[in-house]
């Protein structure tokens, strides 16, 4: 049966501070996202606005409905796919789990909270003020300009299958998130998950109660609402530091100054 | 047998750190923008909409929330004095990355027309009265005052050219602001709001702007001790079922 190896952490020992604990995933998560997001606003400036005014010309359809439905059913699967490993590679021994391995698997949670952080931040800050500079150009047509395709069904997606992920990840992993759920770390995973499905919410309105785009207009407080659950990773932080500093003073016999 | 010297240690700890600014630093550019865009982002996306009633009053309200939550946090865990500045960075990350490479490069919407309002010195203004009196009630007063009356001024410098009358040559006597509110169409802009400021000269200006930054300062006060209250609430480690 495939699970998390909680008895191979030894042999971990031999691998030194450095290679634990090492920048590599950090950074090539940050680039991954950022290279992947550079690519699809060169995407957007192409084709938004020459191939996306029209939604029911073949031009759009090529463009920007069939990206629509590609990333919607690559979302889905990968999420699918995202949590079932996590679940099936679950540690079923956290009770033997040595200072060492716990210290490397909070070192892996710094790096799926940060992913997560910047994922957000191109998904709720990026895109989002980006699709006002579309509404204020472009008179609001439909649910599926080039500007919602790229900021509702994609990058607002990717954060929510890395956030549930890192919150899976959490919870099967580390003895400190398994014991309880954490309100904190519920509140910046959920929160920013259902600004997503604030969506429809505010679709729905834009079709029946306001055509014209007012960012400020109260149709949108649901989003900022749910926007300020995002202050819940300083309580992450609150609750993974005391522990992460406890282990580091056990890992060095002491030597640690914190 | 130890696995992390004293040396090991230390970088470790410096590492975690890195964690957490940065995590800190990004999701709160996500959550403050989009709290920032969608209570005062009309008022703060355009140069004609910086007014001296509005924009001065609500953006000092609105803004000093995520701060002031911040600022608990980083005081009462850390005793850093820098909660306000360190949020008003990330939200002024936020803006301009947006105002160049969406407002500008994607619909060309001239940059002057969309810079955002600077709040650095309000925000310093709030962290060191913090750090002075160390007390939330003194910084709800006088901090709070300060961060609202300071706007203004500040943004004073950049926004006096568009202040500047100009006689349009229909007839109406108007500002260089909303001059360019005129002429720069946006669409989606509901149709009675061009209208009705039309011509008011309403970016001079003059008595009303400190009357309403007074007023901005007096509820400001009042969010303020309210996202204090939430910054305490949101950041603690609170467990929902312990098994």
């Amino acid at each position: 049966m495939a699970q998390y190896r909680t008895e191979a952490a030894p042999a971990k020992r031999a691998e030194s501070a450095e290679q634990m604990f090492g920048w590599g995933t950090f950074f090539k998560c940050q680039i991954a996202i950022s290279l992947f997001y550079i690519c699809i606003r060169i995407y957007q400036q192409y084709f938004s606005w020459s191939k996306g005014l029209d939604f029911f010309s073949e031009d759009f359809r090529v463009y920007w409905w069939n990206m629509l439905i590609g990333e919607l059913i690559i979302e889905g699967s990968t999420l699918i796919f995202v949590l079932g490993y996590i679940w099936k590679t679950r540690d079923r021994n956290l009770d033997r789990i040595t200072p060492e391995e716990e210290l490397r698997r909070f070192w892996g949670l710094g790096q799926w909270i940060v992913t997560f952080a910047w994922a957000v931040y191109w998904g709720a800050s990026f895109f989002t003020e980006q699709d006002g500079t579309w509404h204020q150009t472009v008179i609001r047509d439909t649910d599926f300009t080039p500007s919602h395709i790229i900021e509702f069904y994609l990058s607002y997606p990717i954060y929510i299958i890395i956030g549930i992920s890192a919150y899976m990840w959490a919870r099967t992993r580390i003895p400190l998130f398994s014991k309880a759920h954490s309100l904190p770390f519920i509140l910046t995973v959920g929160g920013p998950a259902m600004i997503f499905v604030n969506v429809a919410l505010n679709e729905w309105g834009h079709t029946f109660w306001i055509m014209e785009e007012l960012f400020v207009a109260p149709l949108h407080w649901g989003f900022v609402t749910l926007g300020w659950c995002l202050f819940g990773v300083y309580g992450v932080a609150a609750a993974m530091c005391p522990r992460i500093v406890e282990l580091i003073k056990i890992t060095s016999g002491g030597k640690a100054t914190a | 047998m130890a696995l992390l010297t004293q040396q090991q240690a230390l970088s470790l700890e410096r590492k975690f750190d890195i964690i957490v600014i940065v995590a800190a630093f990004t999701g709160t550019v996500a959550g403050y923008h989009i709290h920032q865009m969608l209570t005062v982002g009309d008022w703060d996306f355009w140069l004609d909409w910086k007014d001296r009633r509005w924009w001065v009053t609500l953006t000092p309200i609105l803004l000093i929330t995520f701060p002031a939550a911040t600022q608990y946090f980083m005081w009462e865990k850390m005793r850093l004095p820098i909660g306000a500045t360190f949020c008003v960075m990330t939200l002024h990350f936020g803006q301009w990355m947006n105002r160049v490479f969406n407002f500008y490069y994607w619909a060309w919407f001239p940059a002057t027309f969309t810079a955002p309002g600077l709040m650095i010195p309000s925000a310093i203004f709030l962290d060191v009265t913090l750090m002075m009196t160390g007390s939330y009630m003194f910084t709800a007063l006088f901090g709070g005052m300060g961060w609202s009356l300071l706007f203004y001024p500040s943004n004073w410098t950049w926004l006096a050219p568009f202040h500047l009358a100009y006689k349009h040559p229909s007839g109406p006597l108007m500002s260089i602001a909303d001059l360019m509110g005129m002429e720069y169409v946006r669409s989606a802009t509901p149709e009675y709001i061009r209208i009705v400021e039309r011509g008011t000269l309403r970016t001079f200006g003059r008595d009303v702007t400190p009357v309403s930054s007074f007023f901005a300062g007096f509820i400001s006060g009042i969010i303020y001790l309210w996202w204090v209250w939430m910054g305490k609430v949101i950041s603690k480690p609170v467990w929902l079922s312990r098994t």
